[in-house]
C-alpha cells in the first residue's frame, strides 16, 4: 500500500501508470553496478522514481577527475568512497526507498551474492569483462539486463530479456581494447536516463521495451538510430549447449520437479 | 552498383559516415571497407590490424544481419546494401 505521502510525492507518474503502478515499483529491487557516470543518472531517476530497493556497488573512491559527468559526487566528496556519497545523495532525494551501497569489486566469485533476488541488474560499469559477468547472471536468474555504454558524444542502449531477446554476448562477443575514454557528462546523462526509463518501463509494464534493438546516440550529430540485433545461436553465454543454457535447463528442470513434489504433497495433505 | 557504408562512434570521427560506392561486381566486404578506410591511416588502424584482418571486437552487419569478421573476406556485396560499421563502446 501506498501512503498518503507517497501518492503525493508521485502523483505526476500515478498519473502515467497508476497507483498499481507505482505499487510495482515500490515492490521492486534493482542492481546497479557501478556509481559513476552512467550509475549517477540511472539510481537518480530510479530513487525519486520510488524503486523501493536500490542496490548499488562501487569500488571507487571519488575523484575530481569525475566530477565532470557523475553527477551523484561533489566536489566535497572528492576522497570519500562513492558508496558513501551515493548513499547520501539517494536517500536525501528519496527517504521512502531502500537504498544498499556496496563497496566492493563485482567477481565471479561474489556476483551471486551482490545480486540475490533482485528484479533486474542496470549495467552502469566501465568494461567488459564485468558486463559479461552480469549479463551471465542474468541469464541465470531470468531477469533483465539493461546495457548502457558511452564514449565520448557517442552512446549506445539495449535491454536484454533472457530467453527473449539476444544476450550481450550476442550482440558484442568480444571486447574493445582498454582505454581512458574520453566523455562528457551529458553523454552519460542520455544512456543512463535511457536505461532508466527502460527500467521504470519494465517494471511498471509499460510500453515496449529497447528489446532485440542497439540504440545509438551521435551527439556530435544529435541522431539516434538503432540497429536490429539477433541471437547467435553459437552464442557461449546463452546459445545452446552454452553453460548458462544448461544451467537454465537444469534449474527449469529442479523447479519442475519441485513444484510436482509440492502438488503430491498437497494432493497427499488433501487426502489426510 | 551502389551500396552505402556507414561507420559509427570512433570509425565515424575517423572516416565519416553515409559514404556511397560504387563497387565492381564481386567486391568482398573486407576490400569494400578496408578501400575506405585506408583513405587514414588511424582510421584503417582503428579497425583492421597489422596483418589487415578485421580486429576482433569490430562488428560488421549488412542490412541489419551480422556478418561474420572472418567471413568478410568471401562474402561479396551486392546492389543497393546497407553496411554498418562499429566498435562496442566501453565507457560507463
Amino acid at each position: 500500500m501506498l501512503s498518503e505521502r507517497e501518492r503525493e510525492r508521485y502523483k505526476r507518474q500515478i498519473l502515467l501508470f497508476g497507483e498499481d503502478g507505482q505499487e510495482r515499483l515500490k515492490r521492486s529491487h534493482i542492481f546497479i553496478a557501478g556509481a559513476g557516470g552512467l550509475g549517477s543518472p540511472v539510481s537518480i531517476y530510479l530513487a525519486v522514481a520510488g524503486v523501493g530497493e536500490i542496490t548499488i556497488v562501487d569500488m571507487d573512491s571519488v575523484d575530481q577527475s569525475n566530477l565532470n559527468r557523475q553527477i551523484l559526487h561533489t566536489d566535497r566528496d572528492v576522497g570519500k568512497k562513492k558508496t558513501v556519497s551515493a548513499i547520501e545523495k539517494l536517500q536525501e532525494l528519496n527517504s521512502d526507498i531502500t537504498v544498499n551501497a556496496i563497496d566492493t569489486t563485482i567477481t565471479a566469485d561474489n556476483v551471486h551474492e551482490l545480486v540475490g533476488r533482485a528484479d533486474g541488474i542496470v549495467d552502469a560499469m566501465d568494461n567488459y569483462p564485468i558486463r559479461y559477468l552480469l549479463n551471465r547472471v542474468a541469464l541465470e536468474q531470468k531477469i533483465p539486463f539493461f546495457h548502457g555504454g558511452i564514449r565520448g558524444f557517442y552512446g549506445q542502449a539495449t535491454t536484454i530479456i533472457p530467453g527473449r531477446t539476444p544476450c550481450l554476448e550476442c550482440i558484442f562477443p568480444k571486447a574493445p581494447p582498454k582505454e581512458v575514454f574520453p566523455v562528457v557528462g551529458a553523454t552519460t546523462g542520455v544512456i543512463g536516463t535511457v536505461q532508466a526509463t527502460e527500467v521504470i518501463k519494465y517494471l511498471t509494464k509499460q510500453g515496449e521495451p529497447l528489446a532485440g534493438r542497439l540504440f545509438i546516440w551521435d551527439g556530435l550529430v544529435s541522431k539516434a538510430e538503432e540497429i536490429a540485433v539477433e541471437k547467435n545461436p553459437a552464442c557461449p553465454a546463452c546459445g545452446a549447449g552454452s553453460p548458462g543454457e544448461k544451467n537454465a535447463v537444469m534449474k527449469r528442470e529442479a523447479n519442475k520437479s519441485a513444484a510436482e513434489k509440492k502438488r503430491v504433497e498437497k494432493r497427499a495433505g488433501k487426502k489426510r | 552498383m551502389r551500396v552505402k557504408v556507414r561507420f559509427f562512434a570512433r570509425f565515424r570521427e575517423l572516416l565519416g559516415t553515409d559514404i556511397i560506392t560504387e563497387p565492381a561486381v564481386g567486391t568482398t566486404f573486407a576490400s569494400l571497407v578496408s578501400d575506405i578506410a585506408k583513405k587514414k591511416k588511424e582510421g584503417y588502424d582503428a579497425i583492421f590490424d597489422d596483418n589487415g584482418t578485421f580486429r576482433e571486437f569490430v562488428i560488421l552487419m549488412r542490412n541489419g544481419k551480422r556478418v561474420e569478421t572472418s567471413d568478410a573476406g568471401s562474402v561479396a556485396v551486392a546492389d543497393g546494401d546497407e553496411i554498418a560499421v562499429f566498435p562496442p563502446v566501453a565507457g560507463g
